[in-house]
């Protein structure tokens, strides 16, 4: 019987007075990747605020292996093991990339263990190291979308939450970034992934779960989908 | 000539003083964007605090700052997390309004238990001079305070950053936001950064108090010389307050130099508004 | 009720004027001193709200203007045998220029760079007059008219001031200028790219406000007969002020009026501990700031609509 590392159970929530996520469950298992798309405005973002204590739920149940996160707050939630890696990368702009990959470590389970993330991320992601002494705001967007999922690693999360990683990229760099989270997702992380870019996580998840209007109107393992389910529940004809 | 030497030695290291003064109001408008009106009168709080201490124990008034600077940080920490942080992101209006008050509240607080006669914290230390040529002497007072107002940026500077704390509370005046997501608790931050400022204006308290006369109504004086420091160097660089703390008392001593004991804050009010109108970043400021 | 308040509202002010009016008539000289502390109070008190309530200005030194205000009345009267009111009208006129004088300072950057601006220059002319030897320094001076006039008359210029700048305020925010300050309030980027003169808007609610400051200061020190700058450029102008619009609604019309009168029933009621009054003042300051920042008008307006005048244009 796996471990249900994330279970998101019948959720609805309000941003700024509308509401924004219907009855929304998923579920992700330990060590696998799940994949959320869905258009503009279909609640993807909403849903990982939700998750990340951001939002408030006015229905339904969050559990993070096991527990209930719903209503706890979000420095909280990060705490316990659940990494998120922003829409628009949100970088520290005056930290040096240094800087913000240690406060990747704040948590203090993984201080500790700092420098020896640091050096593994190095590796992983070389442009890192040679530039780990200039300020955030200097890079491009692809290097910030990199320095972002570094951050998010540096905590040693068991989950991470990836929202919109592909969204102004070069494709090249879209590549490497995935290349990337699949061997993240090896040695054990679970990925949640929020995206528009349908094939690609499509490709990558072993489950996914189509939103429109808040709602969700396809799940499964993407594998089985058809190219015309998928562009029906996108569209939500 | 030998006059005027003495002259700029003594707006050295009186800047010193003013940029100790200073640090505590620059670092809480840069990192929670909240202006603490009462910064002066904290700080007075902070003379009035030694000059209770040294009385009660019956001690130089050195020995006060292991008893000040404790008390200043739980000040600053309750104050940030019981009152200040429910204003904060709400706009200027609320925080100055609510800063305004506690400065009131402060002022006749002090007025109300130690009566409005001035005091000091003044020693036999206070007047010795260092002869250092013929005619130069350095005030040893304003010496100390110099390498003390040192001591605390570097301290400062330090805490910012290469401790967690300092970084966290940078991160947090970046993008609060993302701050949260971080595992930060922004609000706790706060507090600390907070408790941090109000050390330093306990320690520029005690200085003060050591260098001259002080009443209740001493601080708003000093709140506005914080003021100039951050207009005249700019926000957000310790560079810019030390500066900053030296162009104001130049200014000041300069000023009364020329026009009497009379004309020494009218100087900096002027030099202030100058800068104000030229070049209102400050000269280290951005944008 | 509340229509019916909308509909008798002209009858109650009318009939709140008329009291005013004939104060003299029915009232003690103590109930007269009481009004006219409370119109004084009045004028001054919309303009702080004019400037911090609609336009964004948070002012901390409108004492320059009472301080500019009472010392021209007392110099023109005394040293030149002027008229008290025509004294007084200079005294807003002088306000006006200082004003003008000010914004070139001040207007430059953020609020907060105002703020302690506005500050920094009444300290600067308490300084002034404190040492210039013309107004008697530190000691401060005489309002000494040849024709000094009676309480009545004193009373009524009050009046005129205050109901006066209540009158301006009212008409002021139903004008395009009016239109465009709440456009700003609203979300002064917006406001800007619709044509709204950010700057000028400003700094016309900042002359006005000086004007009517600087005059009604001149009333008061006829009153007083006595000005004295270390007390007429006081930063406590800018508590009382604070406290007045704090309480009553920031950013409502009849919010100075309630907090004045809550200000003048307070004050007389704690003259005698002028310390624990301030302290007492600025606790309630806070209180109010952090439960209901919106004052008694504000929360009033907010929760049930109840608004005796709008300055929306119906």
């Amino acid at each position: 019987m796996e471990n249900i590392v994330l279970r998101v159970k019948n959720i609805d929530v309000y941003y700024k007075d509308l509401q924004a996520l219907w009855n929304v469950s998923l579920e992700l298992k330990e060590g696998k990747i799940v994949s959320i798309i869905g258009s503009n405005g279909s609640g993807k973002s909403t849903l990982l605020n939700a998750v990340t204590g951001l939002l408030p739920l006015t229905g339904g149940t969050i559990e993070l292996f096991g527990e209930r996160i719903d209503g706890l707050a979000p420095h909280e939630i990060v705490s316990r093991g659940i990494s998120l890696v922003p829409e628009g990368r949100r970088v520290f702009p005056r930290l040096t990339i240094y800087e913000n990959l240690i406060i990747g470590s704040y948590p203090l389970k993984s201080r500790s263990s700092k420098n020896q993330s640091i050096d593994k991320l190095y590796q992983l992601f070389p442009i890192l190291k040679m530039r780990q002494d200039q300020m955030a705001r200097f890079l491009s967007g692809g290097e910030q979308q990199i320095l972002a999922i570094g951050r998010a690693l540096m905590s040693k999360p068991k989950l991470i939450l990836c929202d919109e990683i592909s969204l102004g990229l070069a494709p090249l760099i879209i590549k490497e970034i995935y290349n990337q989270l699949r061997h993240i997702n090896q040695e054990g992380t679970s990925i949640v992934l929020v995206e528009q870019d349908i094939k690609r996580s499509l490709k990558i998840a072993s489950q996914a779960y189509i939103l429109v209007g808040g709602r969700v109107g396809l799940e499964g393992d993407p594998t089985f989908f058809t190219e015309d389910e998928v562009r029906k529940a996108y569209f939500g004809i | 000539m030998e006059n005027f030497c003495q002259l700029i030695l003594n707006g050295v290291l009186l800047g010193g003083l003013y940029a100790t003064i200073a640090m505590g109001l620059s670092t809480i408008l840069g990192i929670v964007k909240m202006i603490n009106l009462a910064h002066g009168d904290f700080m007075i709080l902070g003379s009035y605090l030694s000059f209770a201490f040294m009385h009660w124990i019956g001690v130089n008034p050195f020995w006060t700052f292991f008893l000040v600077i404790p008390v200043m940080f739980f000040i600053g920490f309750f104050l940030q997390s019981l009152i200040l942080n429910r204003v904060v992101g709400k706009g200027m209006e609320p925080s100055l309004i609510l800063t305004f008050g506690l400065s009131i509240i402060i002022q006749n607080s002090l007025l109300l238990f130690f009566t409005p006669d001035s005091r000091s914290l003044m020693t036999p230390l206070s007047v010795k001079t260092i002869p250092v040529t013929e005619f130069l002497n350095i005030p040893l007072l304003y010496l100390i305070n110099f390498f003390i107002a040192l001591g605390a940026i570097f301290i400062l500077h330090l805490i910012f950053q290469k401790t967690y704390l300092g970084r966290a509370i940078r991160a947090a005046s970046d993008d609060e936001g993302a701050a949260k997501l971080m595992g930060i608790n922004t609000k706790r931050i706060y507090a600390f950064a907070m408790g941090i400022a109000m050390m330093t204006a306990g320690v520029a308290g005690v200085l003060v108090g050591m260098a001259f006369l002080f009443y209740p109504h001493t601080g708003p004086q000093y709140l506005i010389i914080a003021f100039g420091v951050m207009v005249i160097g700019g926000l957000g660089s310790m560079k810019g307050t030390f500066i900053g703390g030296l162009i104001l008392a130049l200014s000041q001593l300069i000023g009364a130099q020329l026009g009497g004991i009379g004309n020494q804050l009218l100087s900096g009010y002027i030099v202030l508004l100058i800068v104000l109108a030229i070049r209102p970043q400050g000269v280290f400021g951005e944008g | 009720m509340r229509e019916k308040i909308h509909k008798f509202r002209w009858y109650i002010l009318g009939l709140l004027l008329v009291g005013l009016v004939t104060v003299p008539v029915w009232g003690s000289d103590y109930v007269v001193l009481l009004c006219l502390l409370f119109c004084l109070y009045l004028a001054l008190s919309q303009m702080w709200n004019l400037l911090a309530g609609y336009s964004g200005l948070i002012s901390l030194g409108q004492q320059a203007f009472i301080g500019v205000g009472g010392y021209a009345v007392a110099v023109m009267a005394t040293y030149y045998g002027m008229h008290v009111w025509a004294g007084s009208l200079i005294g807003g006129f002088f306000s006006i220029l200082l004003a003008l004088f000010m914004s070139l300072f001040i207007f430059r950057m953020k609020g907060l760079y105002f703020a302690i601006g506005t500050w920094v220059f009444a300290e600067a002319l308490a300084i002034w007059f404190g040492n210039w030897k013309y107004v008697n320094s530190g000691m401060g001076m005489f309002v000494n008219p040849t024709n000094p006039p009676s309480m009545t008359m004193i009373y009524y210029a009050s009046l005129i001031v205050g109901v006066g700048g209540f009158i301006l305020v009212y008409f002021i925010l139903r004008s395009k200028l009016g239109l465009g300050l709440m456009a700003m309030r609203d979300n002064e980027a917006v406001s800007e790219t619709m044509g709204v003169e950010v700057f000028r808007s400003k700094l016309y609610c900042f002359l006005i406000a000086a004007f009517i400051t600087g005059t009604t200061a001149g009333v008061l020190y006829v009153f007083q007969v006595y000005i004295y700058p270390y007390k007429a450029f006081a930063i406590d102008w800018t508590v009382t002020l604070l406290f007045i619009v704090v309480i009553g609604g920031i950013g409502t019309i009849e919010g100075p009026v309630v907090g004045t009168l809550i200000f003048v029933f307070l004050s007389q009621w704690l003259a005698e501990y002028s310390s624990v009054s301030l302290i007492i003042l600025g606790t309630i300051a806070i209180v109010v700031i952090l439960v209901v920042p919106k004052g008694i008008m504000g929360t009033l307006q907010e929760k049930i609509g109840f608004e005796i005048l709008s300055p929306r244009r119906e």
